[in-house]
């Protein structure tokens, strides 16, 4: 089979659907691919290492688009802009596009492309569940884009990213917010610490603010319970309260951070708008904001599409391009991906359409003539809600629930009343000495859980040992019965008791020391 | 000595071993953590000696020389692998001291108990007869477990029919006799009671640790930590000193945190462990059908000097094979030539709790280069070698992608992500759990089989020689 890799025609895109290292790996899995002449140019790939690596360099892009079988494209097919005509009228009949087609937005491409009876992966509908990571080039562009969202933001940013102590004073580290933690907004987090800034970083859903807290950055919360988790783990709109209570967050947040990424994005809706034309007007001087949603409308009010804006000392910046500016990276990224999804349809040798496939079906948006899009509905693949939240939003629904589960969700509160009685009788009926002895002990095992879990689980071993050496501690009361005549029982058994408790004292702290002294640097 | 200058003493000691524990921290801390111990250790010995009469000096001295001389050649002789051994061995120790001086207190109440009676006498009935109850677990625990790690007893569970049954009957019995020895008048009836329990609950320890499987191990021994803390504050209060009280509640506590850190390293609730026997509690298991792909010596080498970024994950397997001084040098190499290598320790890897971090740093590895499970997970995406050595469990992808796997849901290095996986195995065999690990059949994982020290050894030759 026959896979042809067209020239972008997209201005400002430097990105190629297949880079030397992947059109090798699918010569060797038995595909015979041809690449246009300079594709590659942008993204730094020479004609001449396609050539090594086994495609064939072809000079007019009309014969990739009508004689190949497979057409690898980053963007969507359009006009081209000096031979003048659209890419998809010229695909051969019957043949398979894989790319990015955003169906939603091109239906007028989508129907060129059904009158040319043509086979469409749609690289950006490719369904979120576990299997298919490996073919989710979303995430790969989102990944780039928040990293490079950071560097654009470092470059415009007149000050130092992390704190610095200079002969003339000490520098503050930028503080950078990230509003919306996707994979771009993961990314930012990542890149934005790794240069030195404090970060914090906001997201509707509560649920990946664990996430957030992983990549070291601080999670914002409002005190709001509402579900915000949409299908296939997407944000969705949320409530009125909600976003009032958001926008205030951020009103707060603007005036003391420097820098502000965004990344909030709602699927097949225009971006939120959560930065006002006030909230810029508040910010630091030499502020920067990077707008990653720009393309759907910015989520700041002021941004300009593909443009940098300065308003009031604040520069936006609303980048279209960003995975593009990384183009040798992002185009191995893609390629990557959209080799895997060749090799889930069968690679070479068993290239076919398979509709009971998920992860095919869901990215097949046409098909023998006909518009397979929207896919069935997948199951949504989030983790069942908490019980306790049910709890609270349906009160009633909840009493058919078995009496155990009951039982499991109070186990603490009928361990606490235990607790409490049994702590009642004691003190109802035991002697005072008895008590006063109570009250140690208990403060004991207090100080001890908590001194405990300080320790390194390097150390575990050693603290087992010396733990063992002090609890030998216990010669003490072999101590107490040395007094009597050696005839007398109790005295024997002290002096074995402390025999073999000394034992203890001596070897556990020996060998603790002997380990201890091991651990180097 | 006045009773409230040996108070004091013992608040000083008291203060010293929360020092000394909470030096430990941080390795750097921790030698000065081990010194505060001892220190307390002395002054509480001290204090005491000189609140008792004099009369008993020389039979203290006579038990104690001894003692101290065999605990210092246990200390000195003792291979770092066979520490887990050793624990359990000083365990028992406490167990029994805490029986012996349980019993003594028992037949001596000594002067603050004279003429006691009523509630008070009961408490002190009934603090006897715990003490020795726990004292008599640990120790027949702490003997089995010794017995199992040091191969004397084999590491398999043994699983008698009823043996749920069994357990809660003796606990009864053990009640019911208690309720016996605190409402008896009659010395040899209390006595020829006590003994008996003790026998039962010695029993009960033997049996529950019997039950238990080798890999659960670090549970078990860190379980039997706790009780010997229990044991020596059961002892505290019936002698009515502090200091016990204090001393066995930090190392009661310290047990139980580490039983606790162990069984969600597992994915297992306490009392799964217990009572015990994995695999007989279901889940199904996948059979796996595809192709491994043997590698041998040479490619090995190949691949771990062509990488830039290697993470070796040791198993007990190292342990047994005694790989980790060959295991350093290869490591201490390639990291001179360039390469990033860190350990990677599951918390449950080995026998004991921290086992392999103690095997490394014997072995001379820095120990800000042995990272934990959490700290290593996401690093693996952009690793280019993993280098699995004897271990097994820790490292099957199943306990993530099967829910119907035994160990589903269990922590797990997540060793498939790198480029290249080298599993240091003998055979295909299953793990401990007694499932397939599915990492041997992935496409980027090679498997050099033999035994791991010899592997070790030839590869640590192959990179000097080159």
């Amino acid at each position: 089979m026959r896979i042809g890799i067209p020239k972008e025609i997209t201005p400002l895109e430097r990105r190629v659907a297949c880079t030397p290292r992947i059109a090798k790996r699918l010569c060797q899995s038995g595909f015979e691919v041809w690449i246009e002449q300079g594709a590659g140019a942008d993204a730094e790939h020479l004609d001449e290492v396609y050539v090594e690596s086994g495609a064939q360099i072809i000079e007019d892009p009309r014969r990739i688009w009508s004689e190949c079988d497979i057409v690898l494209k980053v963007n969507p097919p359009g006009v081209h802009p000096t031979l003048n005509y659209h890419e998809a009228d010229l695909l051969r009949e019957g043949a398979c596009l894989i790319g990015f087609i955003w169906p939603a937005q091109n239906e007028d491409l989508l129907r060129r492309l059904t009158a040319r009876n043509a086979t469409v992966i749609a690289m950006d509908c490719v369904p979120r569940i576990t299997r298919a990571q490996t073919m989710d080039a979303l995430s790969a562009m989102a990944h780039a884009a928040g990293y490079r969202a950071v560097i654009e933001a470092a470059n415009a940013y007149p000050r130092f990213f992390a704190g610095q102590s200079t002969a003339a004073g000490k520098v503050h580290p930028a503080k950078v917010l990230v509003i919306g933690a996707g994979v771009a907004g993961l990314a930012a987090i990542g890149a934005a610490k790794g240069l030195g800034a404090i970060v914090r970083a906001f997201d509707t859903r509560p649920e990946v603010g664990e996430q957030i807290r992983s990549m070291g950055a601080e999670f914002l919360e409002l005190s709001f319970d509402e579900e915000s988790e949409g299908a296939g783990g997407y944000a969705k709109t949320m409530s009125k309260e909600f976003i009032e209570a958001e926008m205030k967050l951020f009103a707060q947040q603007a005036m003391d951070t420097n820098i502000i990424i965004t990344t909030a994005l709602i699927p097949g809706k225009p971006a939120p708008k959560l930065i006002t034309a006030g909230m810029v007007e508040s910010m630091r001087e030499g502020a920067v904001i990077v707008d990653l949603a720009s393309q759907q409308g910015g989520n700041c009010t002021l941004t300009e599409p593909g443009e940098v804006v300065v308003h009031h000392g604040v520069q936006i910046i609303g980048y279209t391009d960003l995975p593009s500016r990384m183009a040798i990276q992002t185009s191995w990224l893609y390629a990557s991906v959209i080799a895997n999804m060749i090799d889930e349809m069968g690679g070479a040798e068993d290239f076919k359409i398979d509709l009971e496939n998920e992860i095919v079906r869901g990215a097949l948006v046409a098909h023998a003539g006909e518009i397979t899009w929207p896919p069935p509905q997948v199951k949504p693949v989030t983790p069942a809600p908490q019980v306790q939240s049910e709890t609270w939003t349906e009160g009633g629904a909840q009493e058919s629930k078995s009496k155990q589960s009951i039982f499991r969700r109070h186990a603490g509160l009928f361990w606490l009343a235990f607790a409490g009685l049994a702590i009642f009788l004691v003190g109802w009926r035991a002697p005072e000495s008895f008590l006063s002895h109570l009250t140690v002990f208990v403060l004991a095992c207090f100080v001890g859980w908590q001194v405990v879990w300080n320790v390194t689980p390097a150390l575990h071993t050693p603290l087992m040992s010396v733990t063992n050496a002090i609890s030998g501690i216990i010669l003490i009361g072999g101590m107490f019965h040395l007094s009597g005549a050696l005839s007398e029982p109790a005295t024997i058994l002290g002096i074995i008791a402390v025999f073999i408790a000394a034992i203890n004292v001596s070897g556990g702290f020996l060998v603790t020391r002997r380990m201890l002294a091991m651990f180097r640097k | 000595m006045s009773p409230n200058l040996i108070t004091v003493a013992y608040i000083i000691a008291a203060a010293l071993f929360i020092l000394g524990l909470s030096g430990l921290a941080n390795p750097e801390t921790a030698r000065r953590g081990n010194l505060f111990s001892v220190i307390g250790m002395i002054i509480a010995f001290l204090a005491t000696a000189a609140g008792i009469a004099s009369s008993g000096y020389v039979e203290l001295a006579a038990s104690l020389i001894p003692a101290i001389i065999i605990g210092a050649v246990l200390a000195a002789r003792v291979k770092m692998t066979n520490m887990p051994q050793l624990v359990a061995l000083l365990h028992s120790f406490v167990g029994a001291a805490a029986v012996l001086v349980g019993f003594a207190t028992w037949l001596d109440p000594g002067a603050h108990l004279e003429g006691v009676e009523g509630v008070e006498r009961l408490i002190h009935d009934i603090e006897i007869y715990i003490g020795i109850g726990i004292g008599a677990i640990t120790f027949t625990g702490s003997v089995i477990a010794f017995a199992k790690l040091d191969g004397r007893l084999s590491g398999k569970p043994l699983l008698l029919p009823a043996r749920h049954f069994l357990n809660l009957a003796v606990v009864v019995v053990t009640i019911v006799l208690g309720v016996i020895f605190t409402r008896t008048q009659e010395h040899n009836t209390a006595l020829l009671v006590l003994s008996i329990a003790t026998l039962l609950t010695g029993f009960l320890g033997a049996h529950m640790v019997m039950a238990i499987g080798g890999a659960d191990m670090p549970v078990v021994v860190s379980m039997l930590n706790s009780y010997s803390g229990w044991a020596a504050a059961a002892a505290g209060f019936m002698l009515a000193n502090d200091l016990l009280i204090v001393t066995g509640a930090l190392v009661g506590s310290s047990g139980a945190i580490l039983s606790l850190i162990m069984c969600r390293g597992m994915n297992r609730s306490f009392a799964n462990v217990l009572l015990g026997g994995f695999g007989t509690t279901g889940g199904t298991v996948v059979e796996i059908d595809g192709e491994h792909t043997p590698i041998d010596i040479n490619e090995t080498v190949e691949i771990l000097k062509h990488a830039k970024k290697i993470v070796v994950v040791p198993g007990y397997g190292m342990a047994v094979a005694r790989a980790q001084h060959s295991l350093a040098r290869v490591v201490e190499i390639l990291r001179k030539s360039g390469a990033d290598v860190t350990f990677a320790i599951h918390p449950v890897a080995g026998r004991l709790p921290g086992h392999m971090n103690v095997l490394l740093a014997e072995a001379n590895v820095p120990y800000d280069i042995v990272l934990e499970i959490d700290e290593v997970n996401s690093e693996l995406k952009n690793t280019d070698v993993v280098l699995v050595i004897g271990a097994n469990d820790i490292v099957n992808p199943s306990a993530l992608e099967d829910p119907n796997s035994p160990i589903a849901g269990m922590p797990v290095l997540e060793v498939w992500d790198a480029e290249v996986t080298i599993v240091m195995k003998r055979s295909l065999a299953t793990g401990y759990v007694g499932i397939p690990n599915p990492l041997f059949f992935r496409d980027n994982s090679r498997m050099l089989f033999g035994d791991a020290g010899d592997n070790v050894d030839a590869i640590l030759q192959r990179i000097v020689g080159s």
